[in-house]
């Protein structure tokens, strides 16, 4: 279990809180999704997550052990992280040398490191790309070395930056069955979106981040349910949920699959 | 002292040099020293600088030990000491008043630098902050797969390489776009008009004539009594 407990961060000792007393855990195998305005925290958020940041009050444990003072080297053991920008980490030739990176920096050589690396490849769907100089793939390609360059390193936690910011729909799907595939695995993915369609189909918990506070720990199920909650935080209301809200009885729609089957039903044609 | 021009700047900059270069006694250098912490309280900049004119106070604090340790006498020590920060803390003048496209002007326009040299000289000028930002968050990612700048120094240089190779491909990356960007908005045209004027007022004048004069007595001072 990774928790935040009752964390506080500002820049200076008499700056103001960037987050306020800020807690939350995360189990195995959650699909979270951390979503909030521009500036409200997520990103600090996810940061001291990873050990980017120290708070300025509060702890951060994993398993019960108080981990505030490791720095994200130490935590890399157990946690990911994949920047918006991945190429910002890519300097290897080939797809292979870049995903086995991570697991020497962890002292892997020999077999275990190939099997490391063609597995974590083969889940993301790169196996393909293994011998490509990852800096001329396409951004959703890159994503996905970036990824298998975490999860090499057997992690139990992954965090994605804003994973699907400028993909197109194809690349948006695929990145969402890996995080699906994943979480089945065990891996808890937390996710920072603004893409409240993401949210709302495939996130098992939402964390909603207001005014540097916590101000949503849920289902989107719940978030969405009622017309101006998620509204009153600046996030937009999936076209699915809009729709569903329209059709009587106000059915909490996911996705689109799911309007279209409550529409049918409905109408007496399914 | 802000608000002339970076032409008059560039002169009073090199003329400092060139007095830290003649002068000769601690003591010379000293008034100098404290002539160039004067210059920054009037641009209204010694305040904001207090850190940075900290840092090269120790770097020629320790220039003078070395010079010690290699068998310098005192006054020797002293003079190293001085004249490094006489040469330092002017410049600290000058990045800190003079915008970089007024810089760009002046070098065009009255350094007559063909535009392309004085666009490379202060756009390098211009990205130090971003090479610097650019290294923090590669180091960033490259921490969270597990990479730690720690151990010996040949180690912590060997490791280094894992941050160095992604900037500099970044950094290529960064300046082919600045290229694409700029030709696509007509750079290297004919007949480039600058903003802002930067021809000199009266008060940069006067400024002028004062530092010829006081270059002319430092000569003298140097060649009469071996200031």
């Amino acid at each position: 279990m990774l928790e935040l407990q009752n964390v506080s961060f500002r820049y200076t000792p008499r700056g103001n809180n960037i987050l306020s007393h800020f807690s939350a855990s995360f189990g195995e195998g959650e699909l979270v999704a951390v979503t909030g305005r521009n500036g409200s925290g997520k990103t600090t958020m996810t940061r001291i997550l990873v050990g980017l940041e120290k708070p300025s009050e509060g702890i951060v444990s994993y398993e019960g052990n108080d981990i505030s003072a490791e720095d994200a080297s130490a935590r890399s053991r157990f946690i990911g992280y994949v920047f918006q920008q991945p190429d910002r980490q890519m300097f290897m030739p080939t797809v292979r040398e870049e995903v086995a990176f991570g697991p020497r920096m962890q002292g892997l050589t020999g077999k275990e490191l190939d099997d490391a690396v063609e597995n974590a490849m083969r889940a993301v769907d790169v196996a393909e790309e293994a011998d490509r100089y990852p800096r001329s793939l396409p951004r959703g390609t890159q994503q996905r070395v970036a990824i298998a360059s975490a999860i090499a390193m057997n992690i139990r936690y992954l965090i994605l930056d804003e994973p699907t910011s400028g993909q197109d729909g194809n690349e948006k799907k695929r990145l969402i069955s890996l995080m699906n595939a994943l979480r089945k695995q065990g891996i808890t993915v937390i996710l920072v979106t603004h893409d409240m369609d993401i949210v709302a189909s495939d996130c098992s918990r939402v964390i909603v981040i207001a005014d540097h506070e916590k101000a949503y720990d849920g289902t989107p199920e719940n978030l969405f349910a009622s017309e101006g909650k998620a509204e009153q935080w600046g996030l937009a209301v999936p076209s699915s949920v809009a729709l569903g809200r329209a059709l009587p009885g106000s059915p909490y729609c996911k996705d689109m699959v799911s309007f279209c089957n409550a529409y049918m039903k409905l109408h007496g044609r399914e | 002292m802000e608000k002339l021009v970076p032409l008059t700047k560039i002169i009073l900059t090199l003329a400092t040099a060139v007095w830290s270069l003649t002068l000769q006694t601690p003591s010379g250098l000293a008034v100098l020293c404290v002539f160039e912490l004067l210059i920054l309280l009037l641009a209204r900049r010694l305040f904001n600088s207090l850190k940075a004119v900290f840092l090269l106070v120790v770097f020629a604090v320790m220039l003078g030990l070395i010079e010690y340790a290699g068998g310098g006498t005192p006054v020797e020590c002293y003079v190293s000491a001085f004249r490094m920060l006489a040469l330092t803390i002017i410049f600290i003048y000058l990045l800190g008043t003079v915008r970089l496209q007024d810089l760009t002007a002046t070098m065009v326009q009255q350094l007559k630098v063909p535009y392309e040299y004085a666009f490379m000289f202060t756009a390098g000028l211009r990205f130090i902050p971003d090479f610097l930002e650019e290294n923090r968050m590669v180091t960033e990612a490259q921490a969270c797969r597990g990479m730690a700048v720690k151990g010996s120094f040949i180690k912590k240089c060997k490791r280094y390489m894992n941050i160095v190779r992604p900037l500099m491909l970044r950094s290529l990356e960064r300046s082919e776009t600045m290229a694409l960007s700029l030709e696509l908005r007509g750079f290297g045209g004919k007949g480039r008009t600058f903003v802002d004027s930067v021809a000199l007022h009266g008060a940069d004048y006067l400024v002028v004539i004062l530092t010829c004069v006081a270059t002319i007595m430092v000569f003298y001072a140097r060649m009469k009594y071996g200031a």
